[in-house]
Protein backbone atom coordinates (compact mmCIF):
# COMPACT_ATOMS: atom_id res chain seq x y z
CA UNK A 1 0.00 0.00 0.00
CA UNK A 2 1.33 3.34 -1.00
CA UNK A 3 1.85 6.07 1.63
CA UNK A 4 -1.34 8.38 2.78
CA UNK A 5 0.55 11.44 0.47
CA UNK A 6 0.73 9.39 -2.81
CA UNK A 7 -2.67 7.72 -2.03
CA UNK A 8 -4.27 11.80 -2.08
CA UNK A 9 -2.67 12.40 -5.39
CA UNK A 10 0.17 14.00 -4.17
CA UNK A 11 1.13 17.99 -4.82
CA UNK A 12 -1.40 17.92 -7.36
CA UNK A 13 -3.97 17.24 -4.45
CA UNK A 14 -2.26 19.87 -2.34
CA UNK A 15 -3.30 22.36 -5.09
CA UNK A 16 -6.56 21.26 -5.61
CA UNK A 17 -7.20 21.33 -1.88
CA UNK A 18 -5.62 24.41 -1.14
CA UNK A 19 -7.64 27.42 -2.05
CA UNK A 20 -10.73 25.40 -1.03
CA UNK A 21 -9.36 25.10 2.22
CA UNK A 22 -8.36 29.11 2.82
CA UNK A 23 -12.00 29.95 1.37
CA UNK A 24 -13.72 28.17 4.25
CA UNK A 25 -10.99 29.42 6.92
CA UNK A 26 -11.80 32.87 5.81
CA UNK A 27 -15.33 32.13 5.83
CA UNK A 28 -15.59 31.01 9.43
CA UNK A 29 -16.21 33.13 11.74
CA UNK A 30 -14.93 31.47 14.70
CA UNK A 31 -11.25 31.89 13.33
CA UNK A 32 -11.52 34.92 10.86
CA UNK A 33 -10.63 37.38 13.23
CA UNK A 34 -6.92 35.34 13.06
CA UNK A 35 -6.69 36.03 9.38
CA UNK A 36 -7.37 39.76 9.36
CA UNK A 37 -4.67 41.60 8.15
CA UNK A 38 -2.99 39.06 6.67
CA UNK A 39 -1.08 39.18 3.47
CA UNK A 40 -2.87 36.41 1.40
CA UNK A 41 -0.33 35.32 -1.11
CA UNK A 42 1.90 34.87 2.05
CA UNK A 43 -0.59 33.08 3.96
CA UNK A 44 -1.84 30.39 1.36
CA UNK A 45 1.93 29.44 0.73
CA UNK A 46 2.06 28.66 4.55
CA UNK A 47 -1.59 27.27 4.18
CA UNK A 48 -0.13 24.96 1.32
CA UNK A 49 2.94 24.16 3.59
CA UNK A 50 0.26 22.96 5.97
CA UNK A 51 -1.93 21.10 4.06
CA UNK A 52 1.60 19.23 2.45
CA UNK A 53 2.52 18.30 6.02
CA UNK A 54 -0.95 17.27 7.24
CA UNK A 55 -1.14 14.56 3.71
CA UNK A 56 2.08 13.41 4.77
CA UNK A 57 3.90 14.95 2.40
CA UNK A 58 7.76 16.34 2.30
CA UNK A 59 8.24 18.51 4.81
CA UNK A 60 10.72 20.06 6.64
CA UNK A 61 8.11 20.20 9.88
CA UNK A 62 9.29 22.46 12.44
CA UNK A 63 7.65 22.57 15.57
CA UNK A 64 9.77 25.65 17.41
CA UNK A 65 8.76 27.54 13.68
CA UNK A 66 4.83 26.56 14.40
CA UNK A 67 5.22 27.77 17.82
CA UNK A 68 6.91 31.19 16.55
CA UNK A 69 4.61 31.87 14.07
CA UNK A 70 1.33 31.29 16.14
CA UNK A 71 2.78 33.08 19.40
CA UNK A 72 1.34 36.45 18.84
CA UNK A 73 -2.52 34.30 17.78
CA UNK A 74 -2.15 32.55 21.22
CA UNK A 75 -1.70 35.96 23.11
CA UNK A 76 -4.70 37.08 21.41
CA UNK A 77 -6.73 34.17 22.49
CA UNK A 78 -6.18 30.83 20.10
CA UNK A 79 -7.09 27.83 22.10
CA UNK A 80 -8.28 24.49 21.07
CA UNK A 81 -11.48 25.32 19.90
CA UNK A 82 -9.74 27.40 17.32
CA UNK A 83 -7.88 24.45 16.48
CA UNK A 84 -10.72 22.41 16.43
CA UNK A 85 -12.21 24.52 13.72
CA UNK A 86 -9.73 24.64 11.43
CA UNK A 87 -9.90 20.75 11.75
CA UNK A 88 -13.60 20.81 10.86
CA UNK A 89 -12.55 23.10 7.86
CA UNK A 90 -9.93 21.01 6.70
CA UNK A 91 -11.86 17.60 6.97
CA UNK A 92 -14.74 19.46 4.64
CA UNK A 93 -12.46 20.13 2.37
CA UNK A 94 -11.51 16.77 1.94
CA UNK A 95 -14.78 15.40 1.74
CA UNK A 96 -15.84 18.17 -0.81
CA UNK A 97 -13.09 17.09 -3.07
CA UNK A 98 -14.35 13.21 -2.52
CA UNK A 99 -11.53 11.70 -0.33
CA UNK A 100 -12.32 8.22 1.38
CA UNK A 101 -13.14 9.07 5.20
CA UNK A 102 -10.12 6.45 5.72
CA UNK A 103 -7.63 8.81 4.03
CA UNK A 104 -9.71 11.66 5.79
CA UNK A 105 -9.22 10.61 9.10
CA UNK A 106 -5.39 9.98 8.02
CA UNK A 107 -5.23 13.91 7.61
CA UNK A 108 -6.72 14.61 10.62
CA UNK A 109 -4.84 12.77 12.91
CA UNK A 110 -1.36 14.42 11.45
CA UNK A 111 -2.67 17.70 11.45
CA UNK A 112 -4.00 17.49 15.07
CA UNK A 113 -0.53 16.30 16.20
CA UNK A 114 0.33 19.75 15.90
CA UNK A 115 -2.02 21.31 18.23
CA UNK A 116 0.19 21.81 21.45
CA UNK A 117 3.25 23.22 18.85
CA UNK A 118 -0.23 25.88 17.63
CA UNK A 119 -1.22 26.45 20.94
CA UNK A 120 2.30 26.92 22.37
CA UNK A 121 2.44 24.61 25.20
CA UNK B 1 30.78 31.17 -4.04
CA UNK B 2 30.54 27.73 -5.09
CA UNK B 3 27.33 24.85 -3.85
CA UNK B 4 28.65 21.36 -3.68
CA UNK B 5 27.58 18.55 -5.71
CA UNK B 6 23.62 18.10 -4.95
CA UNK B 7 23.63 21.27 -2.04
CA UNK B 8 20.54 23.53 -2.47
CA UNK B 9 21.27 27.48 -2.47
CA UNK B 10 19.85 27.57 0.64
CA UNK B 11 22.58 25.30 2.38
CA UNK B 12 25.28 27.32 0.45
CA UNK B 13 23.75 30.68 2.09
CA UNK B 14 23.90 29.18 5.71
CA UNK B 15 27.16 27.50 5.49
CA UNK B 16 28.78 30.83 4.52
CA UNK B 17 27.36 32.08 7.51
CA UNK B 18 24.40 34.25 6.06
CA UNK B 19 21.40 33.53 7.77
CA UNK B 20 18.53 34.16 4.91
CA UNK B 21 14.77 33.74 6.27
CA UNK B 22 13.82 30.16 5.45
CA UNK B 23 10.83 28.39 7.21
CA UNK B 24 9.89 24.84 5.56
CA UNK B 25 12.99 23.95 3.58
CA UNK B 26 10.78 22.19 1.15
CA UNK B 27 9.81 24.70 -1.47
CA UNK B 28 5.86 25.47 -0.15
CA UNK B 29 6.37 28.09 2.06
CA UNK B 30 8.30 30.89 -0.03
CA UNK B 31 9.45 32.36 2.94
CA UNK B 32 13.56 31.97 1.09
CA UNK B 33 12.27 33.20 -2.57
CA UNK B 34 15.10 34.87 -3.98
CA UNK B 35 15.58 36.51 -7.89
CA UNK B 36 18.38 35.57 -10.38
CA UNK B 37 19.54 38.53 -11.88
CA UNK B 38 21.57 36.94 -14.28
CA UNK B 39 21.57 33.07 -15.40
CA UNK B 40 18.21 30.89 -15.14
CA UNK B 41 17.44 28.94 -11.81
CA UNK B 42 16.07 25.42 -12.68
CA UNK B 43 12.91 24.63 -13.75
CA UNK B 44 11.61 22.71 -10.40
CA UNK B 45 13.06 25.41 -8.15
CA UNK B 46 10.18 27.98 -9.45
CA UNK B 47 7.55 25.22 -8.53
CA UNK B 48 4.65 27.27 -7.02
CA UNK B 49 5.33 30.59 -8.17
CA UNK B 50 3.54 32.49 -10.61
CA UNK B 51 4.14 33.03 -13.62
CA UNK B 52 5.29 36.70 -13.30
CA UNK B 53 7.68 35.91 -10.60
CA UNK B 54 9.13 32.90 -13.11
CA UNK B 55 9.59 35.37 -15.91
CA UNK B 56 11.55 37.81 -13.32
CA UNK B 57 14.09 34.65 -12.83
CA UNK B 58 12.38 34.42 -8.84
CA UNK B 59 13.10 30.61 -7.02
CA UNK B 60 13.47 28.88 -3.81
CA UNK B 61 16.63 28.64 -2.87
CA UNK B 62 15.64 25.47 -0.23
CA UNK B 63 14.98 23.50 -3.71
CA UNK B 64 17.47 24.95 -6.12
CA UNK B 65 19.79 22.70 -6.86
CA UNK B 66 22.02 25.03 -9.63
CA UNK B 67 23.50 23.36 -12.64
CA UNK B 68 25.13 27.13 -14.09
CA UNK B 69 26.13 29.62 -12.44
CA UNK B 70 23.68 32.73 -11.33
CA UNK B 71 23.85 36.04 -9.71
CA UNK B 72 21.47 36.60 -7.12
CA UNK B 73 19.49 39.45 -5.04
CA UNK B 74 17.05 39.65 -2.67
CA UNK B 75 13.62 39.97 -3.81
CA UNK B 76 13.53 43.44 -3.57
CA UNK B 77 16.73 44.86 -4.54
CA UNK B 78 15.68 47.73 -6.99
CA UNK B 79 19.54 47.10 -8.78
CA UNK B 80 21.74 50.09 -9.23
CA UNK B 81 20.80 53.24 -9.93
CA UNK B 82 20.72 54.77 -13.84
CA UNK B 83 20.63 58.33 -15.20
CA UNK B 84 17.18 59.92 -16.74
CA UNK B 85 16.32 62.90 -18.21
CA UNK B 86 12.83 64.48 -18.14
CA UNK B 87 10.61 65.08 -21.63
CA UNK B 88 7.40 65.60 -20.04
CA UNK B 89 5.70 66.71 -17.29
CA UNK B 90 1.73 67.60 -18.04
CA UNK B 91 -1.53 67.47 -15.78
CA UNK B 92 -4.41 64.95 -16.58
CA UNK B 93 -6.14 65.76 -13.82
CA UNK B 94 -6.99 68.59 -11.29
CA UNK B 95 -4.45 66.51 -9.70
CA UNK B 96 -2.36 64.45 -11.21
CA UNK B 97 0.33 65.06 -13.75
CA UNK B 98 1.94 62.31 -16.57
CA UNK B 99 5.40 62.65 -16.04
CA UNK B 100 7.38 60.99 -19.47
CA UNK B 101 11.14 60.34 -19.21
CA UNK B 102 13.65 59.30 -21.35
CA UNK B 103 16.83 57.06 -20.13
CA UNK B 104 19.04 54.31 -21.92
CA UNK B 105 18.32 50.24 -22.03
CA UNK B 106 15.73 49.91 -19.48
CA UNK B 107 14.19 46.38 -19.80
CA UNK B 108 10.35 46.29 -18.15
CA UNK B 109 7.05 45.15 -19.23
CA UNK B 110 3.88 47.46 -18.66
CA UNK B 111 2.79 47.89 -15.02
CA UNK B 112 5.79 47.48 -13.13
CA UNK B 113 6.76 50.28 -11.15
CA UNK B 114 9.91 51.88 -10.79
CA UNK B 115 11.63 53.92 -8.32
CA UNK B 116 11.93 57.46 -9.41
CA UNK B 117 14.89 59.60 -7.64
CA UNK B 118 14.44 63.52 -7.60
CA UNK B 119 17.32 63.81 -5.61
CA UNK B 120 19.39 62.04 -2.90
CA UNK B 121 16.65 61.20 -0.21
CA UNK B 122 13.69 61.77 -2.52
CA UNK B 123 12.76 58.69 -3.71
CA UNK B 124 8.89 57.39 -4.82
CA UNK B 125 8.09 53.99 -6.21
CA UNK B 126 5.69 54.74 -9.34
CA UNK B 127 3.91 52.32 -12.18
CA UNK B 128 4.52 52.31 -15.56
CA UNK B 129 1.93 53.19 -17.78
CA UNK B 130 4.28 53.22 -21.28
CA UNK B 131 5.05 50.17 -23.59
CA UNK B 132 8.33 49.60 -24.17
CA UNK B 133 7.81 48.53 -28.14
CA UNK B 134 5.41 51.45 -28.49
CA UNK B 135 6.70 54.45 -26.77
CA UNK B 136 10.23 55.84 -26.57
CA UNK B 137 9.51 57.11 -22.98
CA UNK B 138 8.74 55.75 -19.62
CA UNK B 139 5.42 57.56 -18.31
CA UNK B 140 3.90 57.32 -14.78
CA UNK B 141 0.89 59.58 -13.75
CA UNK B 142 1.30 61.38 -10.71
CA UNK B 143 -0.67 62.38 -7.55
CA UNK B 144 0.29 65.57 -6.24
CA UNK B 145 -0.11 65.84 -2.45
CA UNK B 146 -0.32 69.18 -1.24
CA UNK B 147 2.79 68.85 1.45
CA UNK B 148 4.35 66.06 -0.56
CA UNK B 149 7.90 66.59 -1.06
CA UNK B 150 7.78 65.28 -4.43
CA UNK B 151 4.84 66.79 -5.97
CA UNK B 152 6.45 70.01 -4.82
CA UNK B 153 9.48 68.93 -6.51
CA UNK B 154 7.60 68.00 -9.90
CA UNK B 155 5.72 71.11 -9.74
CA UNK B 156 8.36 73.92 -8.91
CA UNK B 157 11.43 72.43 -10.02
CA UNK B 158 11.62 69.92 -12.40
CA UNK B 159 11.40 70.70 -15.95
CA UNK B 160 11.88 68.41 -19.07
CA UNK B 161 15.31 68.34 -20.01
CA UNK B 162 16.46 68.31 -15.89
CA UNK B 163 18.30 65.00 -15.04
CA UNK B 164 16.87 62.07 -12.18
CA UNK B 165 17.80 58.84 -11.30
CA UNK B 166 15.50 55.73 -11.77
CA UNK B 167 15.74 52.43 -10.19
CA UNK B 168 14.40 48.70 -10.81
CA UNK B 169 12.22 47.65 -12.95
CA UNK B 170 10.45 45.47 -9.93
CA UNK B 171 6.60 44.18 -9.65
CA UNK B 172 4.80 41.12 -10.73
CA UNK B 173 1.89 43.25 -11.65
CA UNK B 174 2.31 42.67 -15.66
CA UNK B 175 0.91 40.34 -18.08
CA UNK B 176 1.91 36.71 -18.15
CA UNK B 177 0.28 33.84 -17.12
CA UNK B 178 -2.96 34.97 -18.61
CA UNK B 179 -4.70 32.95 -20.97
CA UNK B 180 -5.13 34.55 -23.97
CA UNK B 181 -8.88 33.17 -24.26
CA UNK B 182 -10.00 33.95 -20.63
CA UNK B 183 -11.72 37.45 -19.65
CA UNK B 184 -9.58 39.94 -18.17
CA UNK B 185 -10.54 42.01 -15.82
CA UNK B 186 -8.94 45.60 -14.45
CA UNK B 187 -9.72 47.22 -11.80
CA UNK B 188 -7.85 50.43 -10.24
CA UNK B 189 -8.68 53.89 -8.64
CA UNK B 190 -6.55 57.23 -9.13
CA UNK B 191 -3.41 56.69 -10.41
CA UNK B 192 -4.43 52.68 -10.28
CA UNK B 193 -5.21 53.69 -14.02
CA UNK B 194 -1.36 53.99 -14.92
CA UNK B 195 -0.23 50.33 -14.43
CA UNK B 196 -3.42 49.17 -15.80
CA UNK B 197 -3.37 50.65 -19.09
CA UNK B 198 0.40 49.67 -19.37
CA UNK B 199 -1.20 46.13 -18.97
CA UNK B 200 -3.99 46.87 -20.95
CA UNK B 201 -1.93 47.74 -24.14
CA UNK B 202 -0.06 45.15 -23.63
CA UNK B 203 -2.51 42.54 -23.28
CA UNK B 204 -4.03 43.92 -27.31
CA UNK B 205 -0.26 44.34 -28.56
CA UNK B 206 -0.35 40.37 -27.44
CA UNK B 207 -3.27 39.01 -28.94
CA UNK B 208 -5.67 38.83 -25.81
CA UNK B 209 -9.00 37.21 -27.09
CA UNK B 210 -10.55 37.32 -24.36
CA UNK B 211 -13.38 39.89 -23.16
CA UNK B 212 -11.28 42.61 -21.50
CA UNK B 213 -12.91 45.09 -18.57
CA UNK B 214 -11.36 47.77 -16.79
CA UNK B 215 -13.00 49.58 -14.46
CA UNK B 216 -11.90 53.17 -13.48
CA UNK B 217 -12.94 54.76 -10.33
CA UNK B 218 -11.75 58.32 -9.20
CA UNK B 219 -13.62 60.61 -6.35
CA UNK B 220 -15.17 62.79 -9.08
CA UNK B 221 -15.36 62.85 -13.10
CA UNK B 222 -11.90 65.12 -13.55
CA UNK B 223 -10.32 62.42 -11.55
CA UNK B 224 -11.49 60.12 -14.75
CA UNK B 225 -8.07 61.14 -16.74
CA UNK B 226 -7.30 58.75 -20.08
CA UNK B 227 -11.45 58.56 -20.35
CA UNK B 228 -10.50 59.88 -24.46
CA UNK B 229 -8.05 57.52 -24.97
CA UNK B 230 -10.12 54.48 -23.32
CA UNK B 231 -12.93 55.30 -25.36
CA UNK B 232 -10.64 55.59 -28.16
CA UNK B 233 -9.20 52.29 -27.35
CA UNK B 234 -12.56 50.81 -26.56
CA UNK B 235 -14.05 51.83 -30.15
CA UNK B 236 -11.10 49.76 -32.11
CA UNK B 237 -11.01 46.56 -30.27
CA UNK B 238 -14.51 44.95 -29.97
CA UNK B 239 -13.81 42.73 -26.71
CA UNK B 240 -13.33 45.57 -24.93
CA UNK B 241 -15.18 47.54 -22.25
CA UNK B 242 -13.99 50.47 -20.23
CA UNK B 243 -16.48 51.34 -17.20
CA UNK B 244 -15.44 54.55 -15.64
CA UNK B 245 -16.69 55.03 -12.02
CA UNK B 246 -17.03 58.61 -10.51
CA UNK B 247 -17.92 58.26 -6.85
CA UNK B 248 -19.58 61.77 -6.41
CA UNK B 249 -21.93 60.46 -9.21
CA UNK B 250 -22.86 57.15 -7.12
CA UNK B 251 -19.94 55.19 -8.46
CA UNK B 252 -18.33 52.79 -6.29
CA UNK B 253 -15.82 51.25 -8.58
CA UNK B 254 -15.52 48.08 -6.15
CA UNK B 255 -19.24 47.30 -5.54
CA UNK B 256 -19.59 47.89 -9.11
CA UNK B 257 -16.88 45.65 -10.23
CA UNK B 258 -17.64 43.08 -7.61
CA UNK B 259 -21.31 42.58 -8.45
CA UNK B 260 -20.97 42.62 -12.50
CA UNK B 261 -17.19 40.39 -11.97
CA UNK B 262 -18.30 38.00 -9.01
CA UNK B 263 -20.36 35.40 -11.13
CA UNK B 264 -17.20 34.70 -13.69
CA UNK B 265 -14.45 35.13 -10.87
CA UNK B 266 -13.23 31.41 -11.50
CA UNK B 267 -12.67 31.61 -14.51
CA UNK B 268 -10.89 35.60 -15.49
CA UNK B 269 -7.86 37.19 -14.65
CA UNK B 270 -7.98 39.96 -12.55
CA UNK B 271 -5.28 43.01 -11.98
CA UNK B 272 -6.04 45.18 -8.76
CA UNK B 273 -4.61 48.41 -8.28
CA UNK B 274 -4.89 51.33 -6.32
CA UNK B 275 -5.21 52.21 -2.38
CA UNK B 276 -4.20 49.43 0.10
CA UNK B 277 -8.05 49.30 0.98
CA UNK B 278 -9.72 48.86 -2.04
CA UNK B 279 -6.86 46.16 -3.01
CA UNK B 280 -7.80 44.23 0.26
CA UNK B 281 -11.08 44.40 -0.17
CA UNK B 282 -11.21 43.71 -3.86
CA UNK B 283 -8.70 40.80 -3.37
CA UNK B 284 -10.01 38.76 -0.92
CA UNK B 285 -13.97 39.09 -2.33
CA UNK B 286 -13.02 38.31 -5.28
CA UNK B 287 -11.18 35.19 -4.32
CA UNK B 288 -14.22 34.16 -1.89
CA UNK B 289 -16.32 34.24 -5.11
CA UNK B 290 -14.17 31.86 -6.23
CA UNK B 291 -11.15 33.49 -8.26
CA UNK B 292 -8.04 31.62 -7.77
CA UNK B 293 -5.06 33.71 -5.89
CA UNK B 294 -2.69 33.11 -8.50
CA UNK B 295 -5.42 34.34 -11.30
CA UNK B 296 -4.84 38.03 -8.95
CA UNK B 297 -2.13 40.16 -9.98
CA UNK B 298 -2.27 43.41 -7.47
CA UNK B 299 -0.34 46.76 -6.64
CA UNK B 300 -1.40 48.06 -3.80
CA UNK B 301 -0.23 52.03 -3.40
CA UNK B 302 1.38 53.28 -0.54
CA UNK B 303 1.78 57.11 0.94
CA UNK B 304 4.84 57.85 0.86
CA UNK B 305 6.41 57.86 5.24
CA UNK B 306 5.19 61.48 6.85
CA UNK B 307 9.27 61.72 7.41
CA UNK B 308 10.18 60.70 3.87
Amino acid sequence: MSNLYERLGGENAVNAAVELFYRKVLADGRIARFFEGVDMDQQIAKQKSFLTMAFGGPNNYSGLDMRNAHKRLVEKGLNDSHVDAVLEDLSSTLRQLGVAEKEVKEVEALANSVRNDVLNR
Amino acid sequence: METAPGETVLDALLRAGLEPPHSCRAGQCQTCMLRATEGRPPVESQNGLTEAQKAQGFFLPCICRPTAPMIIALPDDAGAPQEAAIREIEPLADDIVRLRIETGSFAYRPGQFLELIAEPGLGRHYSLASHPEEDAFLEMHIRLHPNGRMSRRLTDGLRPGHKLHIAGPRGSCFYEGVNKDQPLTLIGAGTGLAPLYGVLRDALQRGHRGPIRLYHGARGANGLYLADELRALAKAHGHFVYIPAALDAGGDVAALALEAEAPSAADSAFFLCGGENLVKRLKRDLFMAGASLKAIRSDAFMPAAPSA
